[in-house]
C-alpha cells in the first residue's frame, strides 16, 4: 500500500514539476514565470534606472550616454568603432528580445522557440529564401571595409550586453515563451533589412493578376489597371522633363502564359503600409531654412518598430530612429542636413513558371535547353519534435517557393514559380545611411544612396544651404512595359531582367519651382518618364492631399508640419459626396436611414474619431464597391483582383454610363444610382446589426480601433482598440493595424530643430514605464521636441542622468 | 514551526543566490524525507514555508516597481486585477511544494522498514 502510495505521490510530484516547469501550447511555464526572485516579477520598472558606469572590456576610450527624460540615449563617443559598439549595447539592453525575435522569424526558425505551430511559417521563410539573401548581404558588407568595421563593432555590443545577462535579468518574453539569447552575428543585422525588404516590396499580385487577365482579356485590363492612374499626382512633378531614353524597347508584349489559379485555403497578406515624405524650401518656410517630414506607416507593434537614438563621434552627429538590430540612423537629421523615407512601390518581385524535366527536379527548361537547378537543405528545428528537412530549389531566377500540389502559406505565392527578387542579389543598405548620417550635402547625399539597392525608397532630402530633393531610389529592374505584371515565362531569355535602369535614372526632382517636394506611395513620375518601373503603386488620396496642402501655404512653421502629419481630411469622401449624396438625396429613406443621410451631409469630411460619419462613409464605399464588383469579378475558381479605388472612383465621377455598374446577376440593368442607394441601404442595416442603433455607438473611434499588438501577439503585451483619427489613404494614415511608425518634423538652418514621436516608447521591457508612454500623445498627433546634444556636458533640464562606459582601465 | 522556519531560509538563501524556481520543490522534498511525522505535515511545511516565502516576495515586488508589469501579466491571463498574481504566485508555491512535501514524507515511510 505504502508503495502505491508512494509511486503515486513521486508521479503528481514530477507532473507537477513537469507541468509547472515547461510551456504547453500558449501556456508559459508558470514555475519559472511566476517565481519571484527571478521569473516576471523581476521585470520591473527598475530596468528605467540610470546606471552610473559599465565596465565593458572591448572599449578603446570612454563613452558617455546621455540619457534623456524620454530615455533616448545620446551616445558620445570618441571613435567609431566605440560608437557603434556603444549603439549595439545599449539597443540590446533595452531591446534585446525584439532583436532577436525579429530575427529569428526572418530566417524562418519560429518553431525552435513555440514549436511546430510555427513550421508553415518557417518553411515559407526558408522558401522565399531570407537566410540566402540575408548571406548575400554579409558578403557585399564585408566587402566594404568601412561596413564592416561599423557592423563588426556593433556585433561586439550587443554580444556583451548578451554575456553580461543573467537569467533574472532576461527580457520577459523569454520568461514567457520559455527559451535564452543566442550570440548576435552579423547575419542577424543583414537578415533585419531583408525583413523590411519583404515588408515592402513583398506583396505581389502578379498571380491573380494573371488570372484576371485570363478571365477579362487585355482591353478590360488596361481600363481597370491601367499603367498611369487617373487622378494620377506623381512623386516627380509633371512638367519635369528627361534629358534621357530608355534604350529598352518599349513595345508591350501580347502573349503571356497561361496559368489556372487554384482556390486555395491559405490566407490572404495583409496591405496597409505606406508612407508621406516632404521637404519645404526655405521661400516657403517662416524662418527661411527647409523644413523636412516623414512619417513611414507600418504594422503598429510593441516592442516599438523604431529606437530612437543621437550617434556623436568626432565624424558623425546624427539624430534619429534606428532599427533595433542594426547600426546607424536610418530616418533622422544631422546639424547640416535632413533626410526621410517612404516605400518607393516599384516592383522587384517577379514570378517565373518553370518546367521542370521530371519529378526528382534536378532540371528546368531554360532558353532551349536542360539547366540544372540548385538543391539548398533548409534544417527546421522543432521545439520538442523532430527536426524537418526541407529542399529548396533554386533555377537562375531564384527559388521555387511552392511546388504544384503544394499548399501555398500565403494565397498570392504561383505554386510551380520561380521567384524573382531584388532582395536576393549582394547589397549593402547599411552603407547609404553610415554616409547619410555623416553628409553634409546635396553631393553626399547623392553619393550615399549609390550603396541603397532594396527595398527601393523615395528618399526626401532637405539642407542648411537650402537645397531640397527627392529620389526614387533603388536598384529597378530595367522593364519592358508590362513586364513582371503577370507571370514570366522562365525558360524565355526575352523574359528575364538583363540589367538594371541606370542609377542616375532614377525618378528624382531638385528644388523645383514648385518649391517642395513630397511623397506618399504613388506612382514616381508621369508617363513622359522613359521607364517602366511597375503599375500597382498607392492611390492618388494621401499624395494629392499633401500637396493640396503644401501649394496653399506660405511662411510654414514647424508647428504646421507637425499638424498636417496629423490632417485628417477625407479626400475620397470629398470627391464623392456631391455625386452620392446627390443620388441619395432622390431617394425615399427610412427615418434611421434619413437620420445617416444627414449625418453624411453635415459631415466637413475629416475622419476623426468622435465622428458618426466616417463610420458611414467607410461602411457606404464598401457596401459600394461590394456591389460594383463583386459580380464582374467572382469566377467559379475564386475572385479576381479588384481596381484599386482610384479607378472605382473615376468610374463613378466620370463615366456613370460604364457597364460595371450593372449587376450582372440580375436581368435588370441597374445603373449607379440604384447600387449607390443599395450600398447605403445595406451599410446603415449592417452598422445597425453590428453596433445598434445610430448613436455613440457608432463613432469612427469605436467602430474601426486601432490594435498596436505585441511583436509575438502575445496578450496583454500590446495596446488594443484604441480610439483613432485618420486611415490608411488619409494623410494621417492609422488604420487598424498598421500607423505612423514615427512622425518627425525637422527644421533646418543655424540651429538645427526637430520633433517626433513613435507609437511606444524606448524600452522593450513591458514592465518599464517606457514601454508605450508615447502611445496617448501619437494618438492626439503631439510631437515631441528632440534634444540635440552636441557635448555630453550640455545641461538640459530633459537630461535624466548619464552612464559612463569604460573599458578596463 | 521549526520545519517551516527551516525551509523557508534555505528556500530564501538558495532562490537569492540561483535563478531556479523549482528549490521550493526539492526543499520540501528533502526536509519531509528527513523530518516529517507525516504526509500532511509535509504538505503543511511545503505549502506554508513555499507560499509564504512567494507571497512576501512578490508583494514586495509588487509594491517596489513591479506593479506595472503585474498589470500586463495579469492581463494577459485575463485576470484583469493586477494583484490577482500575487495570488496566482503564491497558489504556485503552495501546491507545488505541499506536494513534494507529502511527496517527500511518503519516500522515508519506504526507507523506515
Amino acid at each position: 500500500m505504502k508503495w502505491v502510495r508512494a509511486f503515486l505521490l513521486l508521479l503528481v510530484t514530477a507532473a507537477v514539476f513537469w507541468i509547472l516547469n515547461n510551456p504547453h501550447g500558449i501556456i508559459p511555464p508558470m514555475g519559472k514565470l511566476f517565481n519571484p526572485f527571478a521569473g516576471f516579477w523581476q521585470n520591473s520598472n527598475k530596468s528605467d534606472k540610470i546606471v552610473e558606469e559599465i565596465v565593458l572590456p572591448e572599449l578603446q576610450d570612454i563613452v558617455h550616454v546621455v540619457w534623456d527624460v524620454r530615455r533616448v540615449p545620446h551616445i558620445f563617443a570618441k571613435n567609431d568603432h566605440d560608437l557603434y559598439f556603444a549603439q549595439g549595447y545599449i539597443t540590446a539592453k533595452d531591446r534585446l528580445w525584439q532583436m532577436e525575435f525579429q530575427t529569428h522569424s526572418v530566417a524562418g526558425r519560429l518553431s525552435e522557440i513555440v514549436g511546430k505551430r510555427a513550421l508553415e511559417y518557417d518553411r515559407f521563410q526558408r522558401r522565399i529564401g531570407m537566410v540566402y539573401a540575408a548571406e548575400n548581404s554579409v558578403r557585399a558588407l564585408n566587402e566594404n571595409q568601412e561596413s564592416k568595421a561599423v557592423i563588426t563593432a556593433y556585433t561586439s555590443g550587443v554580444n556583451a550586453y548578451i554575456k553580461s545577462l543573467s537569467k533574472k535579468e532576461l527580457p520577459l518574453e523569454y520568461k514567457i515563451l520559455d527559451y535564452f539569447p543566442e550570440t548576435w552575428t552579423v547575419i542577424k543585422s543583414a537578415l533585419l533589412l531583408k525583413y523590411m525588404a519583404w515588408d515592402l516590396t513583398g506583396s505581389s499580385s502578379d498571380y491573380i493578376m494573371t488570372q484576371t487577365r485570363e478571365a477579362l482579356g487585355d482591353s478590360v485590363m488596361e481600363q481597370l489597371f491601367p499603367y498611369y492612374p487617373p487622378f494620377m499626382n506623381p512623386v516627380v512633378p509633371t512638367g519635369v522633363s528627361w534629358d534621357f531614353k530608355s534604350n529598352m524597347d518599349q513595345k508591350q508584349r501580347e502573349e503571356y502564359i497561361n496559368i489556372h489559379r487554384v482556390n486555395t485555403n491559405s490566407k490572404e497578406s495583409q496591405y496597409g503600409k505606406g508612407s508621406n515624405n516632404w521637404a519645404v524650401s526655405g521661400n516657403l518656410t517662416k524662418s527661411g531654412y527647409p523644413i523636412l517630414c516623414n512619417d513611414p506607416h507600418l504594422g503598429l507593434n510593441l516592442p516599438s518598430i523604431w529606437y530612437e537614438i543621437q550617434l556623436i563621434s568626432p565624424d558623425v552627429n546624427a539624430y534619429g530612429v534606428s532599427l533595433p538590430g542594426a547600426p546607424a540612423v536610418i530616418i533622422g537629421f544631422n546639424s547640416e542636413i535632413a533626410w526621410g523615407l517612404t516605400n518607393a512601390g516599384s516592383d522587384v518581385l517577379d514570378w517565373y513558371k518553370i518546367k521542370f524535366k521530371d519529378s526528382t527536379r534536378k532540371e528546368y527548361f531554360y532558353d532551349g535547353e536542360w539547366h540544372e537547378t540548385k538543391l539548398r537543405v533548409e534544417e527546421i528545428k522543432v521545439r520538442g519534435e523532430k527536426t524537418v528537412l526541407d529542399t529548396v530549389c533554386y533555377t537562375r531566377h531564384g527559388p521555387v517557393v511552392y511546388h504544384e500540389g503544394e499548399e501555398p502559406f500565403y494565397n498570392n505565392i504561383p505554386a510551380g514559380s520561380a521567384m524573382r527578387w531584388a532582395a536576393h542579389d549582394p547589397s549593402n543598405e547599411l552603407q547609404t545611411f553610415h554616409m547619410l548620417n555623416r553628409a553634409k550635402s546635396y553631393e553626399d547625399y547623392l553619393e550615399a544612396l549609390r550603396f541603397y539597392d532594396c527595398p527601393g525608397q523615395n528618399l526626401v532630402f532637405a539642407d542648411k544651404s537650402g537645397d531640397i530633393a527627392i529620389w526614387h531610389n533603388g536598384k529597378f529592374p530595367l522593364r519592358w512595359k508590362g513586364q513582371g505584371r503577370y507571370l514570366l515565362d522562365g525558360s524565355n531569355l526575352d523574359d528575364e531582367w538583363k540589367d538594371w535602369v541606370p542609377r542616375e535614372h532614377n525618378p528624382h526632382v531638385k528644388n523645383p519651382d514648385r518649391g517642395f517636394v513630397s511623397s506618399a506611395n504613388q506612382i514616381p513620375a508621369d508617363s513622359d518618364y522613359p521607364y517602366y518601373l511597375g503599375w500597382d503603386y498607392v492611390s492618388f488620396e494621401r499624395g494629392t492631399r499633401i500637396n493640396e496642402l503644401l501649394s496653399a501655404m506660405k511662411d510654414i512653421t514647424p508647428e504646421d508640419m507637425i499638424e498636417m502629419q496629423s490632417d485628417v481630411m477625407n479626400l475620397r469622401a470629398r470627391m464623392l459626396f456631391p455625386r452620392l449624396l446627390d443620388i441619395l438625396r432622390a431617394k425615399s429613406l427610412t427615418p434611421e436611414e434619413k437620420q445617416s443621410y444627414e449625418e453624411l451631409k453635415n459631415w466637413n469630411c475629416k475622419n476623426r474619431a468622435e465622428l458618426i460619419a466616417p463610420t458611414i462613409f467607410e461602411y457606404f464605399w464598401q457596401e459600394l464597391c461590394e456591389r460594383i464588383w463583386n459580380d464582374d469579378m467572382n469566377t467559379d475558381s475564386g475572385s479576381l483582383k479588384r481596381p484599386n479605388s482610384e479607378v472605382t472612383i473615376d468610374l463613378i465621377l466620370n463615366q456613370p454610363e460604364c457597364p460595371y455598374f450593372d449587376d450582372k446577376t440580375t436581368a435588370d440593368k441597374e445603373t449607379l444610382d440604384d447600387l449607390a442607394y443599395q450600398a447605403f441601404q445595406s451599410a446603415n442595416k449592417k452598422l445597425t446589426e453590428e453596433f445598434g442603433s445610430i448613436g455613440q455607438a457608432w463613432v469612427w473611434g469605436k467602430t474601426r480601433g486601432t490594435d498596436i499588438r505585441h511583436v509575438a501577439q502575445i496578450p496583454g503585451l500590446g495596446r488594443i482598440n484604441l480610439e483613432t483619427n485618420g486611415n490608411s489613404y488619409i494623410i494621417n494614415a492609422i488604420s487598424k493595424y498598421f500607423g505612423p511608425s514615427w512622425r518627425m518634423v525637422v527644421t533646418l538652418g543655424p540651429e538645427v530643430r526637430a520633433w517626433g514621436i513613435c507609437p511606444g516608447g524606448q524600452s522593450g521591457n513591458p514592465g518599464s514605464r517606457f514601454y508605450d508612454n508615447a502611445v496617448d500623445d501619437w494618438i492626439k498627433g503631439k510631437a515631441y521636441e528632440l534634444l540635440y546634444l552636441k557635448s555630453p556636458d550640455e545641461e538640459n533640464p530633459d537630461i535624466a542622468g548619464k552612464t559612463k562606459l569604460r573599458g578596463v582601465k | 514551526m521549526i520545519g517551516l522556519i527551516i525551509c523557508f531560509l534555505l528556500m530564501l538563501l538558495l532562490h537569492i543566490f540561483t535563478p531556479f524556481w523549482w528549490w521550493i520543490m526539492i526543499v520540501p522534498f528533502v526536509y519531509s524525507l528527513l523530518k516529517a511525522k507525516s504526509g500532511w505535515e509535509g504538505f503543511r511545511i511545503g505549502m506554508f514555508s513555499a507560499g509564504l516565502l512567494w507571497l512576501i516576495m512578490s508583494v514586495y515586488a509588487y509594491l517596489t516597481g513591479s506593479k506595472t508589469i503585474a498589470a500586463r501579466i495579469s492581463q494577459m491571463f485575463q485576470l484583469e486585477i493586477p494583484w490577482l498574481t500575487i495570488i496566482v504566485t503564491v497558489l504556485v508555491a503552495a501546491i507545488a511544494a505541499g506536494i513534494s512535501g507529502m511527496a517527500g514524507y511518503s519516500i522515508k515511510t519506504l526507507l523506515r522498514r
